[in-house]
């Protein structure tokens, strides 16, 4: 379907007229834009909102610029040749802000800001991740901006500055890495854009949403009762970036909402929860940056929304004499952002919302998908809120199956026994691995070790040589405390990738949003090896000789290489020796 | 502007703003103010030139009327120059800044001279010697010259640092078409070729054609033709046929292309003044033909960006069944009689002071941003300025669908009526 045709084109005033989606320029729109156009024409007409009293469901408003705008953009200022060439992330980024967008799209660009004064998301919306049904998410960028300057040519300047972010991002380091990962031609990458409405409030210099979402209606990593396909949803307070770049955040089955979650103690769970939150920055302008993605964001603690007036549904208190929880922020006492009010008292029915949506979205989209949403007060609605669906894109799932019995996870041979496990099926001949050597370990050193990471990563990838990378605590972590803080464009190359737990680094497993989708979109086996049920051959692994080695870092070139099975429903993986499969036959696979 | 025996341009223009008075019923005390300008000043100006004679030249500036905003308009070189014309151009920019609802009135200015036979001392010493003349009554806030016929961005910054020696300050504002740098404006260049096009986007949409599916033929090929074509073509339109002057053969020739002509590959072989080289034309496949063949091109729309009187009785009647459009990007490109002719034939005229005010806007923003001393970015001028004419189309359109007017007609009554309405709120009138 070619989504572009079906949106309408953009006329001036249409923004003040109420029009939710338009487009500026022809050409595709992208995987993203087309998603919100399939939740906007299709999924909304069919969701019943008898049954969510309180919740108004919608889409925010938006124009889409058309991948006819990016393709003259390109042409007007002579951009392709520099934006393939290699050249530094900083040198691209100058080459876009000097350049002009295409003037016959100026003064619809020039009408729409006319008529907006409130923040945009300016988000990119790939035409590649369309045409391959690749999930991209994280690789491009999203700028964010206040557009609260009082005149339009402030507003028109930013948002003008903006598109050319988005634009340039198309060739950031984050992206080339990304396509020398996957092997697709980046010269063939074309960029819509999506001005979006952001949905929230505005509280002293911050605007944000009480609740950002990311629910997926299939769930890699189970726990308990759960089944992968009850799907799983995350939820934060403020922006949704504290979840897509896998900030802490809380995770729930929608099967089982009150169920208690996997922390050891109530002190657990108040390290293990959010803390801070991301906001637009609606203050004096900051100090101009216009390369940096978080440009006009800011982050704020607990205290600073509960002053907003925003934890009302979200927390409970931490009652210090009696030792225990109690839902609401009633009292003195720490907050825990649980969203207990919401999901175990049911104040409002976003979780019932959220198993009404998961078929509904599944069917539109024909297969497992991940939603973006946000939910706001809003007191001219009857019910005073509106949950607005940001973003709907489908999940690649692993359709063979490689069964994995538990008793082969300590067979011989096996380097990494898993007990939870993303991804499906074998993937052999795995020669290179990299880890993290365990006595040198140090916390506080992982942006160095993000460093060291990227270095073997990068020689890897231009050797062509896909590797396994096996390290402590969450892979991609923006919480440098919780794991190694890498960008997927670090660790790209990696085919398999482990994490296991250390003593002082002993998180839940990685839960970003933008890490998950490259894992299963590049068919990335990802293994977790816990204290309880998973293990790694640590003596195996330091007997074998080098090939390269940093303060942090080991990397073997094995002469036997190395074999990962993941069983996708099973939730088990392996990482085991070639040669002794081999020499084993299948009698020890299956347990026999 | 032809000066040719028995043609006065300011007894036309006074007659057409009669029309248009006698039909929104304009009141006798703004009729008499209006079909005259507010001052003239007529000067001498003595130059000493580079044999070391003393030569007088004769200067002009009329300021036809200032009730919207400090009088705009060119200063021209031209050795047929007279007050009549100067006249007549003043109140015509008085009419296109009130169309363009800029907040400008009309002026003009000249000096009777050739620059060809003045070395370019002598046409600084010109330059200096206007100033001089009229330095109390021009600047930011009361009149403000910009180039026009045979002057220049060089001219201009002469004269702008001369009325700066005079008055002891630094007055950016008191002048534009200057270069960028200098004062001047980002996107001025194409201002005026855009400004034409958002127009013709704007006519195509009243008349639900797509630019994509249409074809154009254009005279001219100077900076105006250029730009407007090349915005139409990044709107999807495809231009078959183009005229130019050739120095050279002192005739004009139209280049013709049925599958449309490759604006860069025509702009490689153009010199600066438009013309455009024959040979390597042909060479790359252009069809040379008279250089009025342009107007019976076999297309949909009629650019007509170069000279005044083209479209006349006789020539009108050589234009196409599938023209449905004509936008005037040169200054009186159609006489009364084929303008009858047209509206007769319902072609779609998008009139001269309505689709070539991209210019005047745009100078308009250049003044803005030398009176401020902060100056935008091309978008910020490009993206306003497709605002602006985009606004003045739909209130000219609005006015000929409710008056069951020509658009020409209505484009006198929108601008006439806003300066009418200035002078009596002011209580002139």
């Amino acid at each position: 379907m070619n989504e572009a045709t079906n949106i309408p084109r953009f006329t001036r005033g249409a923004w003040a007229a109420g029009e939710i989606v338009t487009r500026i320029g022809g050409g595709g729109v992208g995987g993203k834009a087309a998603g919100l156009w399939r939740l906007k024409s299709e999924l909304l007409g069919e969701l019943d909102p008898a049954g969510f009293t309180g919740l108004q469901v919608t889409v925010p408003r938006m124009v889409v610029l058309g991948t006819d705008v990016f393709d003259a953009f390109m042409e007007l200022n002579g951009l392709r040749e520099l934006a393939l060439s290699g050249a530094s992330e900083a040198r691209v980024g100058q080459a876009f802000l000097r350049a002009t967008l295409p003037p016959e799209h100026l003064g619809d660009l020039r009408d729409f800001i006319a008529q907006v004064d409130s923040p945009l998301a300016v988000r990119s919306s790939s035409l590649l991740e369309d045409d391959l049904a690749h999930p991209f998410a994280g690789v491009y960028a999203t700028k964010m901006i206040p557009n609260n300057q009082p005149d339009t040519d402030s507003r028109f300047r930013a948002l003008d500055g903006a598109i050319r972010f988005v634009f340039a991002a198309t060739y950031f380091k984050a992206a080339r890495d990304y396509f020398a990962g996957t092997g697709h031609d980046h010269g063939r990458e074309k960029m819509a854009v999506i001005l979006q409405e952001v949905v929230g409030d505005r509280h002293a210099d911050r605007f944000y949403p009480r609740v950002s979402g990311v629910a997926r209606s299939f769930n890699y990593y189970p726990s308990g009762a759960a089944s992968p396909t009850d799907g799983v949803v995350s939820l934060a307070l403020g922006l949704g970036r504290q979840i897509v770049d896998g900030g802490l955040c809380w995770t729930y089955s929608p099967a089982y909402p009150a169920a208690p979650p996997p922390f050891r103690d109530v002190g657990d769970r108040l390290r293990s929860t959010q803390t801070s939150f991301w906001s637009i920055h609606m203050g004096p302008p900051p100090p101009p940056d216009p390369l940096r993605e978080t440009e006009y964001l800011m982050e704020a603690d607990l205290a600073t929304a509960e002053q907003d007036g925003q934890l009302d549904h979200l927390v409970s208190t931490y009652d210090v004499g009696a030792d225990r929880l109690r839902m609401g922020c009633a009292g003195r006492g720490p907050r825990v952002l649980d969203f207990a009010p919401v999901l175990v008292g049911e104040t409002l029915p976003l979780n019932s919302l959220m198993r009404s949506l998961f078929p509904l979205a599944e069917r539109t989209a024909g297969c497992p998908v991940e939603l973006e949403f946000a939910l706001d007060e809003d007191p001219r609605l009857p019910g005073g809120h509106r949950l607005c669906l940001l973003q709907m894109r489908p999940m690649a799932i692993p359709d063979d199956s490689t069964r994995v019995a538990p008793v082969e996870l300590s067979g011989a041979g096996v380097v990494v026994a898993a007990d939870r496990a993303l991804g499906n099926g074998a993937r052999e001949g795995l020669a290179d691995l990299v880890y993290l050597k365990p006595d040198a370990f140090d916390a506080a050193a992982t942006p160095a070790i993000a460093m060291e990471v990227e270095r073997f990563n990068r020689e890897l990838l231009q050797a062509g040589r896909p590797y396994v990378l096996l390290g402590f605590g969450r892979w991609g972590s923006s919480d440098p405390w919780l794991g190694v803080p890498v960008d997927w464009g670090q660790i790209s190359g990696a085919r398999v990738i482990v994490e296991t737990s250390i003593p002082g680094m002993n998180p839940d497993p990685s839960q970003g949003a933008h890490f998950f989708h490259n894992l299963i979109g590049l068919g990335v086996h990802y293994l977790t090896a816990s204290t309880v049920g998973g293990k790694v051959d640590w003596d195996w692994l330091a007997a074998q000789a080098a090939a390269g080695e940093t303060a942090h870092v080991r990397h073997l070139r094995l002469d036997e290489p190395l074999t990962a099975r993941v069983d996708g429903l099973a939730g088990l993986g392996v990482l085991e020796r070639s040669g002794v499969l081999e020499r084993n036959g299948d009698s020890e696979r299956n347990g026999s | 502007m032809s000066t040719s025996k028995g043609y006065n341009p300011f007894t036309i223009a006074q007659a057409e703003f009669d029309r248009v008075a006698g039909r929104i019923e304009l009141d006798e005390g703004a009729r008499q103010l209006l079909r005259n300008p507010l001052r003239e000043y007529h000067f001498q100006i003595p130059v000493r030139m580079d044999d070391g004679s003393v030569k007088v030249f004769r200067g002009y500036r009329v300021q036809h009327n200032d009730a919207r905003g400090p009088c705009k308009g060119g200063i021209r070189f031209h050795p047929q120059e007279t007050a009549d014309t100067v006249r007549a151009l003043s109140m015509w920019m008085t009419w296109k800044c009130a169309v363009a609802d800029v907040p400008l009135g009309g002026g003009k200015g000249g000096i009777i001279c050739d620059p060809h036979d003045l070395s370019p001392r002598e046409q600084e010493g010109l330059c200096r010697g206007w100033v001089r003349q009229v330095s109390r009554n021009v600047g930011p806030v009361q009149d403000v010259p910009a180039p026009d016929v045979m002057t220049s961005p060089q001219h201009m910054l002469w004269m702008m640092d001369e009325y700066e020696v005079l008055h002891g300050g630094h007055f950016p504002g008191m002048i534009t078409g200057k270069p960028v740098g200098m004062g001047g404006s980002r996107g001025r260049t194409q201002a005026t070729g855009y400004g034409v096009v958002y127009t013709l986007r704007e006519a195509l949409r009243e008349l639900d054609l797509d630019p994509a599916d249409t074809t154009a033929s254009v005279q001219g090929f100077g900076n105006v033709s250029q730009y407007a074509i090349e915005l139409y073509h990044r709107l999807g339109g495809k231009t078959l046929c183009v005229s130019c002057w050739d120095q050279r053969d002192q005739a004009s020739y139209a280049y013709f292309k049925a599958e449309g002509i490759d604006l860069q590959e025509l702009r490689d072989i153009t010199d600066s003044f438009g013309g455009i080289d024959k040979v390597r034309a042909a060479e790359l496949g252009y069809e040379i033909l008279d250089g009025d063949a342009w107007l019976d091109r076999e297309v949909d729309i009629l650019l007509p960006c170069a000279l005044e009187n083209q479209l006349t009785a006789e020539s009108v009647q050589r234009i196409s069944q599938q023209v449905k459009v004509v936008a005037e990007g040169a200054n009186g490109p159609t006489t009364p009689e084929a303008d009858a002719v047209l509206q007769e034939r319902d072609i779609f005229v998008i009139p001269d002071f309505l689709a070539n005010a991209g210019g005047v806007t745009c100078s308009y923003f250049e003044q803005v941003q030398s009176n401020q001393n902060f100056f935008w970015e091309e978008g910020d001028v490009l993206s306003r300025l497709d605002l602006k004419m985009t606004a003045a189309f739909h209130d000219v359109h609005d006015v000929a669908q409710r008056r069951r007017v020509p658009m020409r007609d209505a484009a006198y009554m929108v601008a006439i009526g806003k300066v009418a309405a200035a002078c009596r709120d002011r209580g002139w009138v």
